[in-house]
């Protein structure tokens, strides 16, 4: 199996259990990221198909849901537009975190080579000595594949987002649903830092910053 | 009438096999109709023609495919019948912002939104392979495309969509 045909049948089925597809993949490492890009899509592609449906409340007839929208639409929107912050980049991470459980169960040390490919596309590497790398991959995140690492720290593991493509003016934090945000300003766009329950998180997020070093 | 033993008996086969499915029927409808009054509907109709025709469900476990058909069909008359015309998409996104929607995660809404825009021939395989879990062979059943056929558009939905999240023009795709 050369690699045009491995993407044609991982494109088709990303979670293909054929031995040619995995033969493959144990020896080309792009390929590999590509089948990985895929199923991430996969999964939030699971998850956005499971649109919500309260059951026992009948849907409104087409008319009387076309007029009942037009008169809420303007009056939620009203409000909205008056009292209702947009939702921030820290929040955003919180609720991205939350959709990869899997994430912060990954066990053992990865080999640095799995975590500069997670990292290259960015343009960014993590320094060696920077801590314990459990997770790394390439996720979907505001239109964008971004790198998602999980990092073993003195004060607990945390999540951490490379976002070359969100510029922030300034450092912020916010503490959501159990979990901890910090979004610093990067070299190139942002980095997210995610804890539950970490101590100085604030402190850990400008380490990690430190750790990562950015092409020119 | 009511007490009647085999309708009592028909009752509980129903009850048992086809109401279970009811939520995964009612999220297929709605990405096949992608309006969730009309899925209501199609999957009201659609029990009522499965229960009229429960009997001649040979095998039950096989209930899953044989509704999902009831469904497929069901959609595809009720557009017949009303004769309703395509919607705008644009439109129908508004309509179902509702549902589209979450506050859990932008990334889940993005992707809903460009799911809903796929066209039609492309949405059904891929709702049928990652929301149902149907393997290239059932769905090329389900739909009477040939594997290879199946494969191509799941292909091709999945270049759609990786190209409507980068915020890209259409894909070409060899």
């Amino acid at each position: 199996m050369n690699c045009l045909e491995f993407r044609r049948q991982v494109g088709a089925e990303p979670f293909t259990a054929d031995p040619a597809v995995a033969g493959h993949r144990a020896g080309c490492p792009a390929c590999a990221r590509h089948q990985d890009e895929l199923q991430a899509m996969d999964r939030l592609l699971g998850k956005a198909m499971q649109v919500g449906w309260v059951p026992g409340i009948p849907a409104p007839r087409r008319w009387v849901a076309m007029a009942a929208s037009l008169v809420a639409g303007v009056l939620v929107a009203a409000t909205l537009w008056l009292s209702w912050p947009a939702p921030t980049l820290a929040s955003e991470v919180i609720g991205h975190v939350m959709h990869e459980p899997g994430a912060w169960s990954a066990a053992g040390e990865l080999p640095p080579a799995e975590v500069a490919e997670a990292l290259d596309s960015s343009g960014a590497r993590l320094r060696p000595g920077s801590g314990t790398v459990t997770f790394a991959k390439r996720c979907f995140f505001d239109r964008h594949w971004v790198p998602h690492l999980v990092v073993q720290t003195e004060s607990g593991p945390v999540t951490v987002l490379l976002l070359g493509h969100r510029d922030v003016a300034a450092a912020t934090h916010i503490d959501d649903q159990g979990f901890s945000a910090v979004v610093l300003p990067a070299p190139r766009g942002s980095i997210a830092v995610v804890g539950q329950n970490v101590a100085g998180l604030d402190a850990v997020a400008r380490q990690i910053l430190d750790a990562v070093e950015w092409d020119a | 009438m009511n007490d009647d033993p085999a309708r009592r008996d028909r009752q509980r086969r129903f009850a048992a096999l086809c109401e279970p499915l009811r939520p995964d029927l009612l999220r297929f409808a709605f990405w096949l109709a992608r309006d969730r009054a009309l899925a209501e509907d199609v999957v009201q109709d659609a029990m009522l023609r499965a229960w009229k025709a429960l009997d001649s469900l040979d095998d039950d476990a096989r209930v899953k495919p044989w509704m999902l058909t009831i469904v497929r069909r069901e959609h595809a008359r009720t557009f017949e019948r009303k004769r309703l015309e395509v919607a705008d998409v644009d439109a129908l996104v508004e309509a179902e912002a509702s549902v589209l929607a979450t506050d859990e995660d932008a990334a889940v809404a993005e992707m809903r939104e460009a799911l809903f825009r796929l066209e039609d021939d492309y949405r059904e395989p891929l709702v049928l392979q990652v929301m149902l879990g149907h393997s290239t062979d059932e769905i090329a059943m389900q739909l009477g495309l040939t594997r290879g056929a199946v494969l191509t558009r799941l292909f091709r939905a999945r270049q759609k969509l990786r190209a409507a999240l980068a915020g890209e023009g259409p894909e070409t795709t060899s």
